[in-house]
């Protein structure tokens, strides 16, 4: 009876020594992820001569002019204006195009329908890096090439794929009823759609718009090649031209950085829930 | 009758798909079909006229690029210690905050943090801390093995590149692991402890085939998303120091838009990464098929 009670005893200590550890292990880790983004902050606020000397240690005085100088330099507010019009194109473009197709390819059968289905479903296989120096010959030839409205609208071609197969999914479970009492009601296909389908596919256009917005916002090697401009750059374009220019003037670049990445974080941190839900989701069924 | 109803379905299936397949006839069929087409010719992207060569190129490409060719090495060795190295720490990652209770929100939170920054940023950030962080480190603490030249030394690029892409990619496999290990059911994991299993055994008797379709997953995520490696080695190494960082995507970029401009030779790497990539996923399908089957 001692002796049982002794071994619980140890058990429960050894889980609690055990427990510590992983807290420990996992403090150590989180305070790697969060070093750099510490590291620059840290850094931002201090002179570039106070930053040389005493990289670590808190500033003597915080000061923003870094701030102020990169919020110029990478036209912030324009930069910000040219990322959310395209991520707006290309996100209204992606829903609209991909939940009619996906609808309706998933409501009829037949060998056309699987056949359309199958070849959206080819593109999941092509890197962009394959097809990137032919699309450029085909966007200039189109006259889009510097255009932001030009490149949101190559984002709808390029992302319309996993959307579709993921309203193709999704639409399998509302019920076919739905559709037939609504044409019995009268009702024409494209208002069946989008007075009574669309709605219900709400779920999985969140799911959607999420994975697409931070693709389209945080996508780089596109906007490179697409945007010949300095005055149409993205966040991103702007922010790597900068570190360009001025390589060695950090206390600059790091406010620059730290300003290309607040939208995006703060974007997460409110709508984290619904960012991890997707993210897992479009993994796992993507 | 039945003839013409369906030819009005099918107008109707065309009408609600063709927004979509324009969009994706444009802006993905067309360069792909393109791009097969111009790897076939010496199209030098300047002038207008261009002739075919047959399959030349995949030849040069293949047995004479020495630079092409030490980018596929290097992108294959990359590859695999991220495959590895990556899903290793998701995997302890998402057990260890599952196994948290009030903690298991805010850890999640950090972790993912980073995969919702850019790599570009990143990259620049960890530049920062490379260059100037660890040398200043080294310098001022007992930590004097940290002063190296992290992105000079081609070996240890190597290691900062890896360093780069874990902290950014990790937290995107560890939700996919915790999702699944949230669908292991509880009872299971009792049961095995009431018979005296220890946490390890639990864990590798219980837990691991039970997330076994989530580790095909984040495997061939990882298989594909390495090979494709651009925007961490663009931001922080450029491909150097000299080429020794250089991986297949910055490869074929360079060579078709910094420095020769042939790019019908660059479409042809183009598609041999297309190959390399449609390979693994023919695999990953026909496993997961496979595994669909025994289930």
């Amino acid at each position: 009876m001692r002796n049982s009670s002794g071994n619980a005893g140890g058990v429960r200590l050894s889980r609690r020594a055990g427990s510590g550890l992983v807290l420990l292990f996992l403090l150590l880790g989180a305070v790697v992820m969060l070093f750099p983004i510490y590291m620059g902050i840290l850094n931002s606020v201090k002179t570039q001569s106070e930053m040389l000397t005493n990289i670590l240690s808190f500033p003597a005085k915080v000061q923003f002019n870094n701030f102020s100088s990169a919020f110029e330099k990478i036209h912030f507010f324009r930069s910000l204006g040219n990322t959310i019009q395209i991520a707006a194109v290309g996100l209204i473009g992606i829903i609209v195009c991909a939940s009619l197709a996906g609808y309706k390819l998933s409501r009829t059968k037949g060998k056309l329908s699987s056949a359309l289905f199958g070849l959206f479903i080819l593109s999941m296989l092509i890197p962009f890096h394959s097809i990137m120096i032919t699309l450029v010959k085909i966007s200039n030839e189109l006259s889009i090439q510097g255009s932001i409205y030009g490149l949101g609208m190559i984002y709808i071609g390029l992302g319309v794929s996993m959307a579709i197969f993921l309203y193709h999914g999704f639409v399998k479970s509302i019920p076919r009823d739905l559709d037939e009492a609504a044409i019995i009601d009268g009702c024409g296909e494209l208002r069946l759609f989008y007075a009574v389908i669309f709605p219900l596919l709400l779920p999985v256009t969140a799911t959607i718009a999420i994975l697409n917005l931070l693709w389209m916002w945080n996508d780089f090697l596109l906007p490179l090649l697409m945007l010949t401009n300095s005055d149409s750059y993205t966040l991103l374009l702007s922010t790597n031209m900068l570190f360009g220019e001025y390589s060695n003037d950090w206390s600059n670049i790091l406010a620059s950085l730290i300003l290309a990445m607040l939208p995006v974080v703060i974007f997460y941190l409110i709508l984290q829930k619904y960012i991890l839900n997707g993210i897992a989701e479009g993994a796992i069924k993507g | 009758m039945s003839f013409i109803r369906n030819g009005k379905k099918t107008l109707i299936l065309l009408a609600f798909v063709f927004p979509a397949l324009l969009f994706y006839s444009v802006f993905v069929l067309a360069p792909s079909i393109g791009g097969v087409w111009y790897s076939l010719t010496d199209w030098n992207g300047l002038n207008p006229t261009y002739e075919m060569v047959g399959f030349s190129n995949y030849i040069e490409a293949l047995s004479e690029d020495r630079f092409f060719l030490d980018s596929i090495g290097f992108t294959l060795k990359y590859v695999v210690f991220m495959v590895i190295l990556s899903n290793f720490f998701a995997i302890l990652l998402a057990v260890l905050i599952e196994s948290r209770k009030r903690s298991k929100v805010w850890f999640r939170t950090i972790f993912f943090m980073p995969n919702m920054i850019s790599l570009i940023i990143g990259g620049f950030m960890w530049m920062f801390i490379f260059t100037k962080v660890l040398p200043y480190i080294a310098e001022h603490t007992v930590f004097k093995f940290l002063d190296q030249s992290w992105i000079g030394d081609p070996r240890l690029s190597f290691f900062a590149l890896l360093i780069l892409s874990l902290w950014s990619g990790v937290g995107y496999l560890m939700v996919i692991y915790i999702a699944a290990l949230q669908g292991v059911p509880q009872q299971l994991k009792e049961a095995a402890a009431i018979d005296g299993a220890s946490a390890l055994q639990t864990f590798r008797n219980v837990t691991l085939p039970m997330i076994y379709p989530a580790l095909t997953i984040g495997l061939f995520v990882t298989l594909n998303n390495s090979f494709k490696v651009f925007e961490a080695v663009f931001a922080l190494t450029g491909g150097g120091p000299g080429r020794a960082t250089q991986v297949i995507a910055l490869n074929i970029f360079e060579e078709a838009f910094s420095q020769s401009n042939r790019y019908g030779y660059a479409s042809a790497k183009a598609m041999i990464l297309f190959l390399i990539v449609f390979i693994i996923t023919i695999v990953q399908l026909w496993i997961m098929k496979r595994r669909e089957v025994e289930a």
